[in-house]
């Protein structure tokens, strides 16, 4: 039985295999004729940007954007998966729609900022973001500032910051758009999109509802399960087929948007994204407990708003914001201890309310000189219950802490193209954490090499500042008030081109070396009372090259093939002191953060066809500081790919599109952390309706 | 147009090229498989210290080291090299009942029993809430204590059932706390740590709870002299705790009367942990920052160290019952092989070897 399932498997991957090398062939056969150059012009081909066009505001900026067809791929995924194949950045999944971490360039997630329509959403208690629960179908751009380019937008990104916002739905009229995803686990994804829109007035309303069971089966090779005799003698052993157990959740995220454009200049927008959130927090693989007699759970709700106003004129521009998030989180930990009664063992609760306001300004002298100002201000109010205990009295009490911290960002730059070729920008950013500051300088420049390809030359050098979460400073037990900033100095230089013709193809790609040292990397150590605590430990030393491509090419009459890569060689090595005589971490790479890792995406399209191939690589990641490669010691490799086919229909009445996604095609045994089960192969399929009426079906 | 139609047909052509490197990459990537499995055949020696490593909470990454003092040879993962499966997520302890080892393991909610020579399970109890420790009454009868509990489990470990509960008074299941276990006689007694500040007394014949004692706050670990009194060192709590915070202390108990004999009281900010004694249970040691020793009859804390501090984050601690040479568990940054240090009785340093992930107990076969 074992022997058939693994033939077919070989089958259905030669299958797979044979047809995809035939396929690219096949088509460049096609697109020699006449007729399918002539064709081809019709496809849509994204331009070549022009160099003279090049914003100011990006001089010697390192950025990735993600177009609305990456972040619309289906709506089961969140922007974790969005990152985890279309960039270079490493994401680390605990396991399916569950704690989702990024980081850029061998740093930790908390020194990854991000942002939502400008307001930082980095949870001030951790100092994380969890992408797992940001639906990419709620993102309109996103785009990552590597390195020091994130200091353009804010402070603290060690590593970078990842840039989501929303925009006008451009809408003429009334439009809507329904999405069902059914998915093997018993998943069901939906979205909903109300739009309504005139020429100063953009309405839009959207709703995603994903759950799932989420009971994938995997073969646990961390347990076995025995076999005894009468006597209770082992006979047998065997590694266990087991369900993903305590894994199932059902997230509901709302977002509300309303623009106004009085069409001289000003945009006024308010947008509100209400999250509630359930789930399971997944047994691990390692865990001999029954899952009916413990519940591990966590509830979220949060609310985040922005309103924001910008004022455009020709050289000239201002923006203010104001913004609040209250987030409600929620954890418990149960068991039954056999009278039916699920029974508190751990019961968190924390409370989180952010007042935010930002004003910008910036101003243009000709073509050559910009100057841009900002000022972010945030209030934290964070009230965190831990743990219920009995005092010695025997009244009841809490752990927990309960803080506030106002932080201030502050910058100002100036940015200058004295030739056509050369532009210079410097950003001075102050950042004020309580009763902490830090400068933040950073200088960057580019540099046209040639026309011919648009081939640029940039650099940068940056000097960076992450404060200490709220959590680093005073959770209980173990917070540490003496804690000192993390910081670091960072260089880097790249090289972007350009070609094409318009109509047939693009090829665009960037090559990056980076190097940075960050000092005081703060950890959580265990204590001998029993607890963690964080301090001030670590200096890392984090370089490497991130490699991108991009190519869009028009193969054939109404064949078109796109395709994207990134590559990233990411060394982060522990340079500090050694921390006992016998520490062996000094001069390793640090944990969980792979060497090598790469991303390969081709979208193929015909007619009203679209085949989507994904693939990411992450290389070994060692899970001890010191390296080894024992049993627990590293996670090996792994290549995941993924696969959906889309077929659309332009009905009178309506649009619809049909979908097959299949998750890890080959059915990939593999880890992202230790002990956290993941999906082997998986399908989803999806239907999307948009009713054509009012404007949109005149206009067919 | 020409110029135009030769620039295209090359880039078409390296598309079909990269197309097909990349998915015979991609489609290998389907083969690739974890490494499990192996079952190695290993004979440990009559008699050495078994190192549980706790590994790091949430990660499944605890490990079972031996080490023979005669050879001076360590074995690590014995468990996984064993048994082909690991031993699971914080192995808290392990104790030895006739020739059977008794792995707890703390956040996998089991406890492996081991054969002592192979170190290849021969059963397991499940069912737990996060077991501690394990202490055997009989052949038939253990109890098992907990955190986040407020029971003591009892177990039959030859049929790897629990067979009832002891209810712990002054505590809730969330507020649980039971950790070590000494006997004396019919009475056993249960040091409570996590926010708590009791030792309890329980009658082994009717498995419930017949007195307490009240020491300082959070109370470690127990021991049982050879004068048959009770030691127990609290770590104070920790600043800002609602529980309360003061200056640790080491208590001398009468196990009889529940009385304090002695209390000796560091300074406000220790955190002493790990009270053990030698084979002959005359002389205390414990963790204090340094590695500290005491004789049983002392009057007054002593003012040197028995081992200075060296950068090392020392975090377990015993003694060899057979000839008195001290083993000191330095967990290094807890993220790496932790090592553990062989000091003779006069404290020099005999042997050092590398163990697994935070090794945090020792467990003697003799």
């Amino acid at each position: 039985m074992k022997q058939s399932f693994r033939l077919f498997r070989r089958l259905a991957c030669a299958a797979c295999l044979s047809g995809f090398l035939l396929l690219p062939g096949g088509l460049a056969a096609q697109s020699g004729s006449p007729e399918a150059e002539s064709a081809a012009r019709t496809i849509a081909i994204r331009e070549v940007p022009v160099w003279g066009q090049r914003p100011m505001k990006s001089i010697g900026v390192d950025q990735t954007r993600f177009d609305s067809t990456v972040l619309r791929q289906n709506i089961a995924l969140s922007v974790a998966d969005v990152l985890t194949f279309n960039s270079s950045l490493f994401v680390k999944q605990y396991g399916r729609a569950t704690l989702s971490t990024v980081s850029f360039r061998g740093t930790g997630p908390s020194h990854t900022q991000v942002t939502w329509n400008g307001m930082r959403i980095n949870n001030p208690m951790l100092g994380m973001t969890d992408f797992s629960m940001i639906p990419a179908y709620f993102i309109d751009d996103a785009s990552l500032l590597h390195g020091s380019s994130s200091v353009n937008e804010t402070g603290g990104g060690l590593g970078g910051l990842v840039k989501l916002s929303t925009r006008p739905a451009a809408a003429d009229g009334f439009g809507l758009q329904y999405v069902q995803g059914v998915g093997m686990f018993r998943t069901f994804d939906e979205f909903l999109r109300l739009t309504w829109g005139d020429e100063h007035w953009q309405l839009s309303t959207r709703a995603v509802c994903q759950s799932s069971a989420n009971d994938f089966k995997y073969r646990n090779r961390d347990k076995k399960e025995n076999l005894y005799d009468e006597e209770m003698n082992i006979i047998g052993s065997y590694y266990p087929v087991e369900r993903n157990r305590s894994g199932s959740f059902r997230d509901l995220h709302l977002l509300q948007e309303v623009y106004y454009n009085t069409g001289r200049g000003d945009r006024f927008g308010v947008n509100l994204w209400y999250v509630n959130s359930n789930r399971e927090l997944p047994m691990l693989t390692t865990d001999y407990a029954e899952e009916r007699q413990f519940e591990n759970r966590q509830r979220e709700h949060t609310l985040r708003s922005v309103v924001s106003w910008d004022h455009l004129r020709s050289d000239w521009k201002l923006g203010a914001r104001a913004g609040y998030i209250h987030t409600w989180m929620a954890y418990d930990y149960r068991r039954d201890p056999g009278n039916g009664i699920m029974t508190s063992m751990t019961r968190s609760r924390s409370r989180v309310d952010t007042f935010y306001g930002q004003f910008d300004g910036e101003y243009a002298i000709g073509r050559r000189w910009l100057f841009t100002g900002s000022l972010a201000a945030y209030q934290h109010l964070v009230t965190s219950v831990d743990k219920n205990i009995i005092l010695q009295e025997g009244d009841r009490a809490v752990v927990g802490y309960d803080q506030g911290r106002v932080e201030l960002s502050a910058s100002a730059s100036v940015k200058w193209r004295p030739v056509e070729r050369l532009g210079l920008s410097a950003v001075l950013r102050g950042e004020v954490y309580g009763d902490e500051w830090a400068p933040i300088p950073a200088l960057f420049a580019d540099y046209l090499l040639s026309r011919r390809g648009n081939l640029v030359l940039r650099a940068s050098v940056s000097r960076n500042y992450r404060f200490p979460t709220l959590n680093d400073l005073y959770f209980l037990p173990g917070g540490n008030p003496d804690l000192r900033s993390e910081h670091g100095l960072a260089y880097e230089t790249g090289l972007s081109f350009a070609v094409g013709r318009e109509g047939r193809y693009t090829l665009s790609g960037s090559a990056s070396w980076y190097d940075q040292r960050i000092d005081d990397w703060i950890l959580w150590l265990p204590t001998t009372k029993g607890f963690f605590s964080p301090v001030n430990v670590k200096k890392v030393h984090a370089y490497g090259v991130e490699l991108q491509a991009a190519l869009d090419v028009a193969l054939a009459r109404e064949w078109k093939l796109g395709m994207n890569g990134t590559f990233s060689w990411a060394p982060s090595i522990n340079v500090g002191e050694k921390m006992s005589p016998a520490d062996q971490s000094v001069g390793k790479q640090l944990p969980y953060e792979p060497l090598w890792s790469s991303t390969v995406s081709g979208r193929l399209t015909w007619r009203t066809w679209e085949l989507l191939y994904q693939w990411c690589y992450y290389s070994q990641r060692y899970t001890m500081s010191s390296n080894d490669v024992t049993i627990t010691g590293y996670l090996p490799p792994y290549f995941m790919n993924n696969l959906s086919v889309t077929k659309r229909f332009a009905l009178p009445w309506c649009d619809l599109s049909l979908k097959a996604a299949v998750n890890n095609l080959f059915d990939e045994e593999y880890l992202s952390v230790l002990a956290r089960p993941m999906p082997g192969i998986n399908a989803e399929f999806f239907l999307s309706i948009t009713p054509k009426w009012g404007a949109g079906k005149r206009s067919r | 147009m020409d110029v135009l139609k030769r620039r295209s047909i090359p880039w078409r052509s390296l598309v079909a090229k990269l197309c097909g490197v990349w998915l015979c990459v991609a489609a290998s990537g389907g083969c690739m498989k974890w490494d499990y499995g192996t079952m190695e055949e290993f004979t440990l020696a009559d008699s050495g210290l078994f190192i549980t490593n706790e590994g790091n909470f949430q990660y499944g990454n605890a490990t079972l080291s031996f080490y023979d003092p005669a050879t001076r040879q360590v074995e690590n993962s014995i468990f996984y090299r064993s048994n082909g499966f690991k031993l699971g997520d914080v192995a808290q302890s392990m104790t030895i009942r006739n020739d059977v080892g008794w792995v707890v393991v703390n956040n996998s909610h089991v406890i492996f029993a081991i054969d002592l020579a192979t170190a290849r399970e021969v059963g397991r109890i499940t069912g737990l809430t996060s077991p501690r420790y394990i202490h055997f009454l009989s052949d038939e009868k253990a109890y098992v204590t907990q955190i986040w509990d407020n029971r003591i489990f009892i177990v039959n470990p030859r049929r790897y059932e629990i067979t009832g509960y002891i209810e712990c008074p002054g505590m809730s299941m969330e507020s649980g706390s039971t950790e070590q276990m000494v006997q004396y006689g019919k009475y056993l007694f249960v040091n409570c740590w996590s926010y708590q500040n009791r030792i309890l007394k329980i009658d082994t014949e009717t498995d419930s709870v017949v007195d307490e004692l009240q020491v300082g706050i959070q109370p470690t670990s127990l021991v049982l002299d050879r004068n048959n009194l009770l030691w127990t060192i609290t770590d104070g709590g920790y600043e800002g705790s609602p529980y309360g915070y003061e200056a640790p202390s080491l208590y001398c108990i009468d196990p009889e009367t529940m009385h304090v004999v002695r209390q000796f009281t560091f300074s406000l900010g220790d955190a002493p942990s790990e009270i053990q004694l030698n084979g002959a249970g005359d002389t205390l040691y414990w963790i204090n920052r340094d590695i500290w020793r005491m004789p049983v009859e002392a009057r007054s804390l002593p003012t040197q160290p028995f081992i200075a501090y060296q950068d090392t984050k020392y975090y377990g601690l015993t003694v060899d019952p057979s000839n008195g040479d001290v083993y000191v568990a330095d967990a290094i940054d807890y993220q790496q092989q932790g090592i553990v240090y062989r000091y003779a009785a006069d404290g020099e340093l005999i042997d050092r070897f590398y163990v697994g992930i935070i090794p945090g107990a020792f467990c003697w076969k003799q």
